[in-house]
């Protein structure tokens, strides 16, 4: 369980990115985030694994502040969270499974990892995660050889690898055509539902952020304006957090 | 000058602004007759001792002295050895010191300047200087063209790599630190995949120029076949420096072709 108390946080050049950030984030639920580019969508996610500090409020994952870690029980910490990235942010020179083996590393010597010493469990570990993502005879094809929804999967299985609590999906789908992007969505359920994985994605998207959540998050110039089911999403809502109505051909159709 | 204005049929129209090129042209030009009499440097010898020139050049090469093949062999690969070795010593030192030097790699600002500093100040001399300041303090021979070649190298190759290593894809790098990775890690893990092909590539490249002053280097007493051509061209033996000379050229277009072959199958 995760749960921000008065989050907020300022950049040193004085803009603010959040605000007043109360939320508690349950395991298992499935959020999406929706809001404009440059509301905060991309910062809240990265607060939780601490690749954005916050300069206000308390962020607690399991009860625990999670600004008291430092070094090592940080590293600690960020390997139970998965992230997953709009653009894969693969080894594009290396194989799918050494990738997903770049998750093993967290866990590894600096020297085995500098030799590539994955231990055998390890090895099969990826080969199963790439497995559950529908890439198994990929194992060793290299990134650039991949296609966009194969790499996203290939990254999906990169954070499998890690056992995840959670994972936070920065607009995991936007750079992907609309059949992809929902086939992708569907990987995130399934790994939602099978594993009990509390998936936390921000999205472009506001037809497919409604399809696939169970909870939705609506954020406008840091601060959350809306939170709730997505049935409850109106237009009003989406006005809310976009400023204007949303036209029909700006939705992502079927 | 003429000036081409091009009007649309509505009526818009546009110049196009003057062309710059004649007037750099004659700024060149000035330039260069202007340097040319600082420097005293009378371009006119060209054409008036161009005979004496082209009898030299027929000396060393009609025919040039192939049975003195044999004896510059040994020398012409202690020359190559030379080359060799600086080289990967070179790029085996400068390697570390690339990442340090990096922005989006080294995150610490007093050692990257530092560091950056020092890269900086190696770059200034020449590695015939360097070649030089080294015989005095290990004698003249091969190892001071070793050394002079392996400081000549690192002090380029890691000015290649670390701007390489600045215009890198960083995305790679955030997911392994997200996972928990350290920072070592992450580099090790996302940005040496991503580099070893071009550090290669510019490892070949700092050989092929190695080469050429490792064949030099001879004048000045650190080793290798120069000291012998400057002693024949003393001696005007001329028909031995020209197969000196072609040795030389051979050997350099050999070494430039493989490199050239390895890196495009590299890239």
């Amino acid at each position: 369980m995760i749960k921000f108390t008065n989050v907020g946080k300022t950049y040193d050049n004085g803009t603010k990115a959040l605000s007043n950030i109360d939320l508690t984030i349950d395991n298992g639920e499935f959020i999406t985030i929706i809001g404009l580019s440059g509301a905060g969508k991309s910062t809240i996610l990265r607060t939780i694994n601490r690749m954005h500090e916050i300069t206000e409020g308390v962020i607690e994952m399991d009860e625990v502040d999670i600004a008291t870690y430092k070094g090592k029980e940080l590293r600690n910490y960020r390997s139970h969270i998965g992230m997953v990235f709009q653009s894969f942010n693969l080894v594009n020179r290396a194989t799918a499974i050494n990738n997903v083996l770049t998750s093993k590393a967290a866990k590894m010597s600096t020297l085995a990892t500098l030799f590539g010493r994955y231990s055998q469990e390890d090895k099969i570990h990826a080969l199963e995660c790439l497995d559950k993502v529908g890439l198994f005879d990929k194992a060793y094809t290299r990134v650039d050889q991949l296609s966009g929804g194969q790499r996203q999967r290939v990254a999906l299985a990169r954070t499998l690898a890690q056992e995840p609590k959670i994972i936070l999906a920065d607009e995991p789908v936007a750079s992907l055509d609309p059949v992809t992007a929902k086939d992708i969505m569907d990987d995130f359920r399934r790994i939602n539902k099978e594993f009990g994985i509390t998936v936390f994605a921000n999205m472009h998207h506001v037809d497919v952020a409604l399809e696939y959540a169970t909870r939705v998050i609506g954020i406008k110039a840091g601060e959350i304006v809306f939170d709730g089911k997505p049935e409850e999403v109106t237009e009003d809502v989406l006005e809310k957090i976009y400023g204007r109505k949303l036209t029909s051909d700006e939705l992502l159709e079927d | 000058m003429k000036q081409s204005t091009l009007t649309l049929p509505n009526g818009k129209s546009i110049t196009k602004p003057k062309s710059k090129t004649p007037m750099i042209l004659s700024v060149l030009f000035i330039l260069i007759v202007i340097s040319s009499i600082i420097t005293e440097a009378d371009i006119a010898v060209l054409f008036t001792k161009a005979d004496k020139f082209w009898s030299m050049i027929g000396d060393m090469i009609l025919p040039p002295d192939f049975s003195y093949l044999d004896d510059i062999i040994p020398e012409l690969i202690a020359t190559l050895r030379m080359s060799v070795v600086g080289t990967f010593f070179g790029a085996i030192f400068g390697f570390p010191v690339a990442f340090l030097a990096a922005k989006n790699i080294n995150s610490n600002e007093i050692v990257r300047f530092i560091v950056k500093a020092c890269l900086s100040l190696t770059r200034t001399m020449p590695v015939l200087i360097y070649a030089m300041i080294l015989t005095f303090f290990f004698g003249i021979g091969e190892f001071a063209g070793l050394l002079a070649i392996t400081i000549f190298t690192f002090s380029i190759i890691t000015k290649m790599a670390f701007e390489d290593l600045e215009t890198l894809d960083m995305g790679a790098f955030e997911a392994a630190i997200s996972q928990g990775s350290t920072r070592i890690k992450s580099t090790i893990l996302t940005i040496f995949p991503q580099m070893m092909r071009t550090y290669i590539t510019y490892t070949l490249y700092c050989f092929e120029i190695n080469v050429r002053s490792a064949a030099i280097l001879g004048y000045v007493g650190a080793g290798g076949i120069g000291y012998t051509l400057n002693q024949m061209i003393q001696l005007r033996q001329y028909d031995k420096a020209g197969m000196i000379l072609i040795a030389i050229m051979v050997t350099v277009i050999a070494i430039d072709s493989l490199s050239q072959f390895t890196r495009r199958r590299l890239a």
